[in-house]
């Protein structure tokens, strides 16, 4: 220590400071800007830039498209069917998967790194950090899905071409009416993502372990695409947080129907809640020890 | 300075289950103080501050910090607080300056426009770029208490700041506590060393397995404080040992090939300059245990009986 250090650190506890409280927001920032620093999140938002490029490439250059999924064999007709059976695939595993990169590691890197105990004694609370951490995992989600989408269909439209897509239920939609029906058709996921995003939370808090966070989302995915899967399990079908994945197929056939779209949207939002709520209770309730 | 206390707890009790982590402490540390928490590994210091800085919940008694408390006022409790627990913490994969901007974001008003000078403060303005897990133990303590000077507290909480430092650390970090110390910041130290409580802190609790064992001042525990030990080897234990027989205040044991001897300077003088005059060499004489530290480890390990009957045992034995 340099002689001085006694004029320096009088210098630093001078009076008059300002006194504002920093808010939510400020909390939000924060988190922002760790997240921005994490190799992790950048190298997810430049892979959901780059692999749909890469993946359409691919699919376009096969002789023999994926038939058995849906508007796979519609590929090399149509630069919109490309997107939507990417649309397809991403729900049964890339979507928990992505969202949990962020959203299952948000709370638990910081026992991971041993810092609650830092953040939490300064002037932010935990309801602050909490709400910080959850909105920047769903910022971080619709910016994974945006960039999918907006990669898949371009790419998608200059490799294969804006041609008319045949609907689900054989009508042909011209190029006009198909760019927007297969932008609504990405916006469905917005919901049950969230929802994914919020099991994500929920794992990331009780467990305090990244990997039991970031696996974990993708695991109750696959578990519940078999459970969809199963024949007399409509009731609980309904209730799965995969099934709003599907929801778009309504918008694709010559009669709309709007039924399963509503129905996803409570269904995520229903998911969404309840794990937001036990993250929340269990977080406010934890004895910061080790952390 | 205001009347308020600086720390005002009130018998605060914390139970893990059948434990009782910390049982009935009450402490009393008055603003501008330099107040020491001793204890042995387990005692209930941390888990007396982490109760301070609202991480864990008591489960009995009242503890306000600076006329706050956490049920009341949530945390504005913390306003005019800071420090760190155990080894402060930080995001390994930011330098220690998008650390501090961070934590100065988390801390609101003006916080952001301190940081060079608490960088400057604890000698890390040449490493704030390098990332935080390149840092050594001992910068990372400073920079701990970087970000607790970013608040500018009117208290500073230290858990064991010296705890897992090489030598220079420990003197660097001494040092850096003594001279924040002597800036008129109140200051609470936790550790387990009574020698570094005792160069720095004017008043001291002493805690064992959560109770408290001794609440007074330095200067009442160290008139208190046993004679000194040293450890005394010479070309011949034994007959030295013989000589030490009858005479008044020194008591001298064969220990582990040396001989242990305690007693009054004056005595223990006396005695080297017996066994000098009888012919016998002296190969090694070395200060064993301090008498502070004695009364430290008769206090926090050997049965209240053999602990001095004077020393004032109440929590508010040393309330201002």
């Amino acid at each position: 220590m340099t002689a001085t250090t006694s004029a320096r650190i009088r210098e630093v506890r001078r009076p008059g400071a300002a006194n504002r409280r920093p808010g939510t927001p400020t909390a939000l920032r924060w988190e922002l800007r760790k997240l921005a620093a994490q190799a992790r999140a950048r190298y997810t938002l430049l892979g959901s830039l780059l692999a749909p490029v890469l993946l359409v490439l691919v699919l376009d250059g096969q002789q023999r498209p994926p038939k058995d999924n849906i508007y796979g064999r519609h590929i090399h007709d149509s630069g919109y069917a490309m997107p939507l059976l990417v649309l397809g695939f991403a729900a049964q595993w890339v979507f928990p998967l992505l969202t949990a990169l962020v959203a299952g590691d948000i709370f638990a890197s910081e026992d991971q790194h041993g810092t609650w105990k830092t953040v939490l004694t300064r002037s932010v609370s935990r309801t602050q950090i909490f709400w910080a951490k959850t909105v920047a995992s769903v910022l971080f989600a619709l910016s994974v899905l945006l960039l999918l989408a907006a990669s898949t269909i371009t790419a998608s439209s200059l490799i294969v071409g804006r041609q008319s897509l045949v609907g689900l239920t054989g009508q042909l939609l011209p190029s006009h009416a198909a760019l927007p029906l297969v932008l609504a058709s990405w916006a469905t996921a917005i919901a049950p993502l969230i929802g994914f995003t919020a099991v994500a939370v929920l794992l990331s808090v009780v467990s305090r372990n990244p990997a039991v966070g970031v696996v974990g989302p993708v695991v109750i995915g696959l578990v519940m695409q078999l459970a969809g899967s199963l024949g007399g399990l409509d009731a609980v079908r309904h209730l799965l947080l995969t099934t709003p994945f599907e929801s778009w197929h309504g918008l694709l056939t010559e009669d709309r129907f709007s039924g399963p779209l509503i129905d996803g949207l409570l269904v995520s939002a229903g998911w969404t809640v309840v794990c937001l709520a036990v993250a929340y209770a269990v977080l406010r309730r934890r004895d910061i020890t080790g952390g | 300075m205001s009347d308020i206390l600086a720390v005002n707890a009130v018998d605060v009790t914390k139970r893990y289950g059948a434990l009782t982590a910390v049982d009935g402490i009450s402490m009393a540390v008055a603003q501008g103080e330099v107040y020491g928490v001793l204890g042995p590994n387990g005692a209930g210091k941390t888990t007396f501050l982490r109760m301070l800085f609202g991480l864990i919940r008591p489960d009995g008694g009242t503890l306000q910090v600076l006329g706050r408390t956490w049920q009341r006022d949530g945390t504005r409790a913390l306003d005019g607080v800071a420090g760190f627990l155990e080894s402060p913490r930080f995001y390994p994969y930011l330098s220690g300056r998008v650390n501090l901007e961070l934590l100065a974001g988390l801390d609101g008003g003006d916080a952001p426009t301190r940081i060079d000078r608490v960088l400057d403060t604890v000698d890390l303005t040449g490493r704030d770029r390098d990332k935080v897990g390149g840092y050594s133990f001992g910068m990372r303590q400073r920079l701990g208490v970087a970000a607790a000077l970013l608040r500018e507290p009117r208290l500073l909480v230290l858990d064991e700041p010296a705890n897992g430092l090489d030598p220079a650390g420990i003197r660097d970090m001494r040092a850096l506590v003594g001279q924040l110390a002597a800036s008129g910041l109140t200051v609470l130290l936790s550790s387990h060393d009574m020698g570094e409580v005792e160069q720095i802190c004017d008043n001291v609790t002493i805690m064992r397995t959560g109770t408290v064992v001794y609440h007074g001042t330095i200067a009442t525990l160290r008139e208190q404080a046993p004679e000194p030990a040293h450890r005394l080897s010479t070309s011949d234990d034994q007959s030295a040992l013989a000589l030490a027989a009858g005479r008044p205040g020194l008591t001298v044991l064969a220990l582990d090939g040396a001989l242990a001897v305690r007693g009054s300077l004056d005595a223990v003088d006396a005695y080297l300059s017996a066994v000098v005059r009888h012919g016998l060499a002296l190969r090694a004489l070395s200060l064993q245990e301090a008498p502070l530290q004695s009364l430290f480890f008769m206090l926090t390990e050997t049965s209240p009986e053999t602990v001095p009957g004077s020393l004032d045992r109440s929590p508010t034995g040393a309330r201002p």
